[in-house]
């Protein structure tokens, strides 16, 4: 029997019973519309989870400290200071560029982005505030997350000159210097254009405080020398847009070396680690590299070997498997609400399909007699129940485009308000492999509802089914 | 006579069909041995009760015997599975029934095509076929008419239609004017005999009526199972 015929016969035979056809495909319409929404609700979630998580450093960085900080649980590995003969002193491990080395030599590690923090004061005009200053390579700066120019640029690298880029909170800072007011008490957003506005920043702030506040004994220590420093650009985002990188100042990290090594020549750096004896280090020690690792799975593995490496090392991999952990619990119940009622409706299918079978008992020995084949009447009962299936199917994800546009429209109207800039996550998200999988899943669902009553069919005798009035 | 040395399509031997009914058992057919030759239109007569419808469906493979042999055209079909009996019947034989048994939805052109449609036809060939057929029988004005909208006449001539169209060599009819009155009767039986001689068909034909039975070329009498008397009508309408 050809394809097409088996087709027609069967649609009309299901057209011929419009109503309880029409029926039959409503359950499987709701039935289909309401695992897709809910398991579209569960990713909705999921995705707003995953985006919020992107927001904060992402998903696949691991952030590594030096072996004594008090970041994620390091081992400390001894490491006897260079001719120390006492075995008592242990030195931790620390970040300098033949670590940076080790660490990219590592397998999945995509790569790997030094950072040296430095906190410094800045003045501009009546203004003043205390900065956290991060160098990063410029070529690297450039691939970061979270890093939208909003004015100007970044840094670029072969600048000769120390730049600063400006997170778009860090106006925030800014206090009067006079009145020690800041902006989440007054309210006003400091009035300084960075762009254009001259900027003196102050690297030894010991100094400054020594000078601005001279101890008891009377000795006065002259003020530190203010540099100069332009600004090359300041981040997308308004001042209540708090991003991974929104808080910092981010400038090249070469030049801010450099800048350092010249502002305090012999003396030790503030926030770099000293001997025993209070003397500085030769070269200067990163405070945090994130490592960026290649997939997801093999965060745990490469977490792992850095601490083995005797160093500190914190990521959001383990926080963000019990979040999808319990996410994944969040849609399996979303699911399976879902999925009792499609249940329900393959039991209407079935039915269906049954009742139909009696009714048709004649016209089917009718057919056998005539030489239908046996194959051919299951097809023609298989593609009858696969039929209310696909329609149901189609017309259920339909519906739950809808529902779901109304979901998120009524979800966006209330999280707006509480969310501010961050509500534009949508509760309810289907994405394109939906629909091709929900209408091939109902399609399935029904003939697997309408496979017993096909094989019913099938079997049944020709002559007992002529002699059925 | 040449009729003689044709040979046999249809042979049974000691055929038996027994049905059980609790603590009866019922001889349906009590030993049929019989021959019928191709191009033969016979008929099969009998009282009401005597197995002639269980013979017939017997042959046309829609029932197993308890135990004999059915031989039609060389091969055993009382040792085919369900599946190969559909294609047998698909392939070599017609069949009309009693109560007519057209499919209500459908007019009569896709009734008789609808045989064609189980052998993979294409659509326009089928209905051509079927509106000849429908021609043949007499039926050209009532081609797109669906069973509820014709007499009884008229819908077992598109029943006789359906089993023509396939081109079968065998073709059975149970009662097939069962339903009808005398005159119709007689009308739908020369139809049939004249379109199974121009066509070379064998026909095996069940009836209860010796009038009607008397159409056919050979009349086997039944009784209780059993074939009691062949009569030979080889001088019919020679007159
Ligand atoms: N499925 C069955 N179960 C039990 N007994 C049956 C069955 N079918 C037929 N019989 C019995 O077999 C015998 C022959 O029945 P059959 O239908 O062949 O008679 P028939 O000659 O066609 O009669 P009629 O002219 O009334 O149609 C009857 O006694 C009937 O009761
Ligand atoms: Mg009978």
């Amino acid at each position: 029997m050809k394809f097409f015929d088996l087709l027609s016969m069967s649609v009309s035979n299901l057209w011929r019973r419009k109503l309880r056809t029409f029926l039959t495909v409503l359950g499987v319409v709701i039935g289909t519309a309401s695992i897709v929404v809910m398991v579209s609700i569960g990713i909705g979630m999921n995705r707003s989870m995953m985006q919020q998580i992107d927001e904060y450093g992402g998903l696949t960085t691991i952030n590594v400290y030096s072996g004594d900080s008090y970041y994620g649980g390091g081992m400390a590995v001894a490491v006897s200071e260079s001719g120390s003969s006492s075995g008592s002193q242990t030195e931790p491990v620390r970040l300098n560029d033949e670590m940076l080395q080790v660490l990219s030599g590592l397998e999945h590690v995509e790569s790997v982005t030094p950072i040296l923090s430095v906190d410094c004061l800045a003045k501009s005009g009546k203004y003043m505030a205390n900065l956290s200053v991060r160098g990063i390579p410029a070529e690297l700066l450039a691939q970061m997350n979270n890093m939208e120019v909003g004015q100007g640029t970044l840094p670029m690298p072969g600048d000769k000159e120390l730049k600063f880029f400006y997170g778009n909170t860090v106006i925030t800072d800014f206090y009067i210097e006079k009145t020690y007011q800041y902006y989440w008490e007054t309210g006003v957003i400091p009035e300084i254009d960075f762009m254009e506005d001259p900027m003196y920043i102050i690297f030894d702030m010991d100094a400054y405080y020594a000078s601005q506040y001279p101890s008891g004994d009377g000795t006065v220590t002259p003020p530190p020398k203010k540099y100069m420093v332009e600004a090359c650009g300041v981040m997308a985002g308004d001042v209540e847009y708090y991003g991974a990188n929104s808080s910092y100042v981010f400038c090249d990290l070469e030049l801010l070396k450099e800048q350092l090594q010249r502002v305090f020549k012999n003396k030790a750096i503030p926030g770099q680690p000293t001997t025993a004896t209070g003397k500085p280090y030769k070269e200067i020690y990163y405070n945090q590299v994130d490592v960026k690792v290649d997939d997801m799975d093999y965060m745990k593995d490469v977490q792992t070997q850095i601490q083995n490496l005797g160093l500190s090392a914190s990521s959001n991999a383990e926080w963000i498997e019990s979040q999808q952990e319990s996410s994944n619990n969040l849609q399996m119940a979303l699911g399976g609400i879902g999925a009792v009622s499609l249940f329900v409706a393959a039991i209407g299918i079935a039915n269906t399909m049954m009742m139909s079978i009696y009714e048709r008992t004649k016209e089917i020995g009718i057919i056998k007699v005539l030489g239908c084949d046996m194959r051919n009447i299951r097809s023609m009962f298989l593609m009858e129940a696969g039929f209310i299936g696909f329609v149901g199917g189609t017309v259920g994800i339909l519906l739950s485009y809808g529902i779901s546009f109304l979901v998120n429209y009524v979800a966006s109207g209330q999280m707006g308000m509480a969310m501010g800039t961050g509500g534009a996550a949508e509760i309810s998200y289907i994405p394109l492999w939906m629909p091709p999988v929900a209408i091939g899943f109902a399609i399935l669902v029904g003939m697997l509802a309408g496979f017993f009553p096909a094989l019913r069919a099938m079997k049944l005798s020709p002559l007992a089914a002529i002699r059925n009035e | 006579m040449a009729g003689k040395e044709k040979r046999p399509i249809i042979e049974t031997r000691k055929l038996y069909k027994v049905y059980s009914l609790g603590e009866n058992r019922v001889f349906a057919l009590n030993g049929v041995d019989l021959s019928i030759r191709e191009g033969e239109f016979c008929s099969i007569v009998g009282t009401s009760g005597s197995g002639k419808s269980t013979l017939l469906n017997m042959l046309a493979g829609l029932e197993k015997p308890t135990k004999g042999e059915i031989v039609i055209g060389g091969s055993h079909i009382e040792k085919m599975t369900e599946n190969q009996l559909v294609k047998f019947r698909r392939e070599n034989v017609g069949f009309i029934f009693q109560s007519f048994n057209l499919l209500g939805t459908l007019n009569s052109v896709e009734n008789v095509a609808l045989p064609l449609t189980f052998r993979g036809v294409k659509k326009e060939i089928r209905n051509k076929k079927a509106e000849e057929m429908l021609k043949l029988v007499g039926l050209s004005k009532q081609m797109k008419n669906k069973p509820t909208q014709m007499s009884g006449g008229q819908q077992q001539r598109v029943g006789v239609a359906r089993a023509l169209v396939m081109d079968p060599k065998i073709i059975f009819a149970d009662e097939p004017t069962g339903n009808l009155d005398s005159h119709t009767s007689a009308e739908v039986m020369e139809l049939m005999r004249r379109v199974v001689k121009e066509q070379h068909k064998t026909l095996v034909m069940v009836t209860h009526d010796n009038h009607l039975a008397g159409f056919a070329d050979r009349i086997f009498h039944i009784i209780d199972g059993k074939i009691v008397k062949i009569e030979e009508r080889e001088n019919y309408r020679e007159e």
